[in-house]
């Protein structure tokens, strides 16, 4: 079985961060592996430590120093790595959804997994949409914001429970070859071992241009374009209380009666 | 200046930051407080595979170089200096039995300890005989094929909780000269007549465990003898570059630990209208830590990369050693005036750093014997 698990290396801001032009300013950015598809490749790597036979492969659209992050998810045990980008994805100005869907597409028409895994949405654009846009072009059957799966490999079905909004779940069976989106707190990842970080430096990682996986610039078209990047102003506080609960009770009771919401 | 970093580096720095900020620093203040052996955080950091990451592949380990082991030892005394100590320490002694030991010894006690099972410690130092190593009296005595060991050994890392230790003692007391009759010999901690009496009241790395060990007609097999009887102490002097390295690493990251906590503090602290990182006093002393830090580092790095490179560098590791830990004090004292008043209680890391520092003049030689070797060497006087 070959399960693919697409993954994104985000940019993190810190606290205090500048804009310049239509982006954060770099020295403010730091960069990591997008942390719904922390757990992503999480629940393929344990599916390929309990089972036989299972090949775990990370797709990412990015450049070059992406490969550290991908070379961690190959540290917490996928076996390789596949890496699309060229000059043209490089240069395009704004990769969309719906490019995104159709390179990761390309990929998994190359590789023809079982299993499809993404994370639920990516930290930096919190588009939450490009699992499901790529299950709907490669035709396989999709569930997202997923909480739990347990995989029946013979029989090619996933047991999957969903997370619906209002904490409302939903139990349904997946068939295979299909595309699911990992919630956050499916699983506990693991820390790649220093074993491991020794062993992924020798793990295939292929990188792959538009031309490799059969596609012309023309994907990268896009209707969308990013205009502004601004920071909202904010228009109310919050304030936290830490502590007991006798002791926050006490706090909000008092924070309450000064600011005239109680009497007395 | 050819020396480069290795593949992976970056991503080991970072992982272990993630377990740090996750696992160490929610504790590190309990733990020194309570002056408790972490024994949680190294399940956990056993789980990711940090114990014996110096021991080779075939036996368990990860096979990390000394230039790797510094920069994880680095980025560990960054976190916490006690349990950072503790995840580093937990192989003490082994290097002995990688060198010298039998494919026998290797597997039964390596892999255990590169598995996180078991806990080993090197006992050298005794009540009488710290910085003169070659006055140690611990004797073993043969009785057939065995030893009989007794003597007292001072200030043992891992002591009270250690599984076996690597321990030197005399076994020829009539050899001639003074550095040969010393064997290195393996002593598990359940045998009969070991005994091991924790050592309180520490004024820094309260989290780790040090012990004075007692042997009382210790019996062990001849088979835990490591290396070549007679030749323990010349074979202990192999590792002192790599230890010594290794505990320059240590004040690299201590000191590297301490800056960035004022230096973050110094941001956020505000005197007369502003924060006091704008005032040029305190300015100067963030620069001078920074500077003195990259200048321990690249001594440390460059010491580390020419023991891998199987160069002997008695001299560059004393600089190193005596170097990195002054940097350490000095740093860690500097961080604590920049905290002012905050700096003097534990709400905050930098009385920890502090109290934490001094032991890393201390142990693995002092600085005054460091200074001695280093000027030995530069007269051109041999060891006498
Ligand atoms: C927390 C801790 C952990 C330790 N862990 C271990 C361990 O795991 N295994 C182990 O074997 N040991 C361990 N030690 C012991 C440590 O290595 C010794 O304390 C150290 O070598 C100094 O020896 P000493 O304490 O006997 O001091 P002494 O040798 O008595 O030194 C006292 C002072 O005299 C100075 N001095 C001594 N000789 C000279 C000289 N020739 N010239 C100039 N000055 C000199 C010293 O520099 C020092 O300032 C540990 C110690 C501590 C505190």
């Amino acid at each position: 079985m070959k399960i693919l698990v697409t993954v994104k290396e985000v940019a993190e801001v810190e606290d205090e961060f500048e804009i310049s032009g239509d982006d954060i300013a770099e020295q403010y950015l730091e960069y990591d592996l997008n942390e719904w598809d922390d757990y992503a490749v999480e629940e393929a790597v344990q599916i390929s430590e309990e089972a036989e036979d299972v090949e775990v492969v990370t797709a990412t659209i990015g450049p070059e120093r992406a490969e550290e992050t991908i070379r961690m998810a190959l540290a917490k045990g996928a076996d390789r790595a596949v890496r699309v980008w060229d000059d043209d994805i490089e240069s395009a100005s704004y990769l969309d959804v719906e490019a995104k869907a159709e390179l990761l597409a390309a990929v998994v028409e190359e590789e023809d997994p079982d299993l499809v895994l993404t994370g639920v949405q990516a930290g930096d654009e919190s588009n939450g949409a490009t699992g499901v846009t790529l299950a709907e072009k490669i035709g396989f059957e999709w569930a997202a914001v997923v909480n739990q799966l347990d995989l029946d490999i013979e029989g090619g079905v996933a047991n999957v429970h969903r997370e619906l909004e209002g904490g409302v779940e939903e139990l349904t069976e997946v068939e295979s070859p299909a595309v699911l989106t990992i919630q956050s707190g499916i699983n506990e990842p693991r820390y790649a071992s220093l074993r491991g970080i020794r062993q992924a430096q020798s793990k295939p990682l292929d990188v792959q241009t538009l031309d490799d996986i059969g596609l012309d610039a023309d994907v990268l078209e896009s209707p969308l374009a990013q205009t502004d990047l601004y920071e909202p102003e904010s228009e109310g506080d919050a304030t936290v209380w830490n502590g007991d609960a006798e002791e926050t009770a006490g706090q909000l009771a008092e924070f309450l009666r000064d600011k005239g919401v109680v009497e007395g | 200046m050819d020396f480069e970093l290795p593949e992976g580096i970056d991503q080991i720095r970072k992982e272990i930051r993630r377990f740090g900020e996750n696992e160490i620093e929610p504790v590190a203040k309990k733990y020194d407080r309570e002056e408790k052996y972490p024994h949680e955080v190294m399940d956990k950091a056993n789980e990711m595979g940090l114990l014996g990451a110096s021991i080779p592949v075939e036996y368990g380990g990860a096979g990390y170089s000394v230039l790797e082991t510094s920069i994880i030892c680095e980025e560990l005394f960054a976190i916490d200096p006690g349990i950072g100590f503790c995840i580093v320490a937990s192989s003490f002694g082994t290097e002995a039995i990688q060198e010298f030991g039998t494919e026998d010894q290797k597997a039964e006690f390596l892999e255990p300890v590169a598995r996180g099972e078991k806990i080993s410690g090197a006992a050298i130092s005794e009540p009488h005989a710290g910085s003169d190593v070659s006055s140690i009296s611990t004797r073993a005595e043969k009785d057939g094929d065995e030893y009989v060991i007794n003597g007292n050994k001072m200030w043992i890392s891992n002591g009270s909780i250690g599984d076996f230790f690597v321990v030197l003692c005399q076994t020829d007391p009539d050899a001639e000269g003074r550095y040969n009759g010393f064997s290195q010999i393996i002593v598990e901690s359940d045998r009969d007549g070991f005994e091991a009496d924790k050592i309180k009241g520490k004024l820094g790395i309260r989290a780790s465990d040090t012990a004075e060990l007692i042997f009382d007609d210790v019996r062990v097999p001849e088979e835990n003898v490591v290396g070549t009887e007679g030749m323990g102490f010349l074979q202990q002097m192999q590792f002192f570059d790599a230890t010594r390295v290794g505990v320059a690493a240590q004040g690299v990251g201590l000191a590297k630990g301490a800056a960035d906590r004022a230096l973050e503090y110094a941001q956020e602290r505000e005197q007369f209208g502003q924060p006091i990182s704008e005032f040029q006093a305190i300015q100067h002393k963030i620069a001078e830590a920074y500077t003195d830090i990259e200048a321990a580092r690249n001594l440390t790095y460059k010491g580390a990369w020419a023991v891998d490179q199987g160069e002997q560098i008695t001299k560059l590791a004393s600089m190193a050693k005596e170097y990195g830990s002054r940097v350490a004090v000095d740093v860690a004292n500097e961080a604590v005036q920049i905290h002012g008043g905050a700096g003097y209680v534990d709400d905050f890391d930098a009385e920890r750093f502090y109290r934490d520092a001094k032991i890393l003049q201390i142990y693995e030689g002092t600085t005054e014997i460091q200074k001695n070797i280093i000027a030995r060497e530069l007269l051109g006087k041999g060891m006498s």
